[in-house]
């Protein structure tokens, strides 16, 4: 599409405090651009005008001044949540429904034709790999499925564009990485993500560009790698060297006109670490459970 | 897309009365029920010949009038709040649903509940009338009974039906409190507040026929404009008897299309006030 997913121009936004007059500043001046069919890490700290940047986005607020729109219609307007999905932070829903139902419910009020119901039900019901426990009350749903149906709810109407509140919070590393695998997936079929989130680490592997909001105001805009790598320096992971070898490698460096800044080993991600063991403790699991019921 | 979806409201309303049967509001019906059969078996104990119809009849209307107001009250606002409260309004409204959808929906959720409370009331209120005239057929006078019945049944279900319509009514008043109220308990209290001056609005109106022209005139007009009259869905003395005339069709029609008038006034001023509001 040639339209951006999202054009925020000169967005801000005042609430009213009290009775006096007064107005706290909630957006300032806000110029933001999410391309079509990108990841996009909405940043800051409490306070910093995401949720309600977001808002305003989803058309659930109305600006003070400045304007937002989604691939060129105006996010005011009710048909160009058509194009949206939204997971908001810490969802809940209806405790009495059933997972399928949950969905169901939601892409009848998108206006999903009954005809292909079912096929879309199904469809975004095993892309968020809830397969199993779809038939089962929403009442009765962890953290991270609550997360995961939630998902699939946003996405039941096949929107363009998707926008997830804290997708991962209070999600266990499992569950976020699923919804991480989930979110490249839709990005794999053409979709695009906005996504505020607090857990860099995962913004960090997951986002191609990212802005970083402050009291309302654009700090930084751009992509991950331009702000987290050190552009004047190089790294060699070298293995099977003898620290004898060190010297050498530095006069070499050096002699290159380089200067050697630090030696350590190579870490590991914690998360990483973690998805490892707990994955490698499934499948063992899943085999014994998988040659148990083939034994007579 | 642009108007109203009577699709998605029906929706919305289908889950609106599902969320109402979870909460357990068809409970408080049941115990309005045992206790409207237990009160006409006490009546039998004093020997009021026909009067005893009548005294049955208005303690159903009055049961009716009373309860339901507390029920359309309190099930508007607490069906609403959840909403809100729970944060399930913004995930809807985040979707292609508009604001007076949401409204419209809840409102018409609460009015199934309604419908259900007046069917289950005016039902029962006429089978205690019914088997008590029949009692009493045989025991006074025959000429009492000469020209057969001496009620029309029909007429609870006119009476259920005005009543169904300004509860309809109060849902939408108390739906616009809520649309721009923080607690349950604020919109609770001006809800009743409304359905007082309401149901004395008629004093009002007496009050300025007698006044000269003037500001005063003028305001307490306002007023009776702003205000429905619920005296006028109270048909209950004119109704049920046959000794008495049957109200018009036309004057139900009438009354029905006051009604509905002033239900999409509020539901609209709802919409105003909700449009501007944080979810």
């Amino acid at each position: 599409m040639a339209e951006p997913a999202i054009r925020i121009q000169h967005l801000t936004k005042d609430f009213p405090v009290g009775i006096s007059g007064k107005k706290l500043r909630a957006v300032d001046g806000l110029d933001l651009e999410v391309r079509d069919n990108e990841i996009f890490g909405l940043l800051g700290p409490n306070g910093s005008g995401k949720s309600t940047t977001i808002k305003i986005v989803l058309g659930l607020l109305e600006p003070s001044a400045g304007e937002c729109m989604i691939y060129g219609r105006p996010s005011r307007e009710v048909e160009a949540r058509r194009s949206v999905g939204f997971l908001p932070e810490a969802p809940y829903f209806y405790r009495y429904l059933s997972g399928r139902e949950l969905v169901r419910y939601y892409a009848r009020l998108c206006g999903v034709e009954k005809a292909g119901l079912d096929t879309a039900v199904d469809s975004v019901i095993d892309l968020v790999g809830m397969g199993e426990a779809a038939h089962r009350r929403v009442g009765t749903y962890s953290k991270g499925m609550l997360q995961r149906i939630g998902l699939a709810q946003a996405i039941i109407h096949d929107p363009q564009l998707v926008i997830l509140d804290e997708p991962t919070a209070g999600v266990d590393p499992l569950g976020s990485a699923a919804i991480a695998e989930i979110v490249r997936e839709l990005k794999s079929r053409g979709k695009t993500v906005l996504l505020s989130s607090h857990l860099l680490a995962q913004i960090e592997g997951l986002c191609d560009r990212v802005a970083i909001l402050h009291r309302g105001k654009l700090v930084r805009e751009g992509r991950v790698s331009e702000f987290v790598s050190e552009k004047a320096a190089d790294s060699f992971v070298v293995e099977g060297l003898e620290p004898d070898g060190h010297g050498a490698v530095r006069a070499a460096i050096e002699a290159g006109g380089g200067r050697l800044l630090r030696v350590e080993k190579p870490r590991l991600s914690l998360d990483a670490f973690f998805l490892k063991e707990v994955q490698l403790r499934e499948s063992e699991h899943e085999a014994k459970s998988s040659k148990k019921e083939e034994a007579p | 897309m642009n108007c109203l979806s009577p699709g998605r409201i029906g929706l919305i309303a289908g889950n609106t009365f599902l969320e109402a049967v979870r909460q357990k509001f068809f409970n408080s019906l049941l115990l309005i029920a045992i206790a409207l059969v237990a009160s006409s078996t006490f009546f039998q104990q004093f020997d009021f010949g026909t009067s005893e119809l009548k005294f049955i009849a208005d303690f159903g209307f009055g049961a009716l009038f009373f309860f339901g107001s507390i029920l359309a009250i309190t099930a508007t606002t607490q069906l609403f709040f959840n909403e809100i409260e729970n944060r399930t309004a913004l995930t809807m409204l985040a979707k292609p649903v508009h604001k007076l959808d949401f409204l419209a929906g809840k409102l018409l959720g609460v009015q199934l509940l309604m419908l259900a409370f007046v069917l289950l009331l005016s039902f029962l209120l006429a089978a205690i009338l019914y088997w008590r005239e029949s009692v009493l057929m045989g025991q006074v006078s025959p000429e009492v009974f000469s020209e057969g019945r001496i009620i029309r049944y029909g007429d609870i279900f006119i009476f259920g039906l005005l009543q169904w319509l300004k509860f309809g009514l109060l849902g939408a008043m108390t739906l616009f409190v809520a649309s721009f109220s923080n607690t349950n308990l604020y919109t609770i209290i001006v809800s009743f507040c409304i359905l007082v001056v309401c149901q004395l609005q008629y004093i009002a109106r007496d009050a300025y026929g007698d006044m000269e022209q003037g500001l005063g005139r003028l305001l307490v007009q306002g007023l009776g404009l702003i205000f429905p009259n619920f005296q006028l869905f109270n048909l209950g003395d004119q109704l049920l008897f046959t000794s008495k005339e049957a109200i018009p069709a036309a004057t139900v029609f009438q009354i029905s299309f006051y009604a509905l008038i002033y239900i999409l006034a509020f539901l609209l001023l709802a919409q105003l006030s909700f449009r501007r509001r944080e979810i």
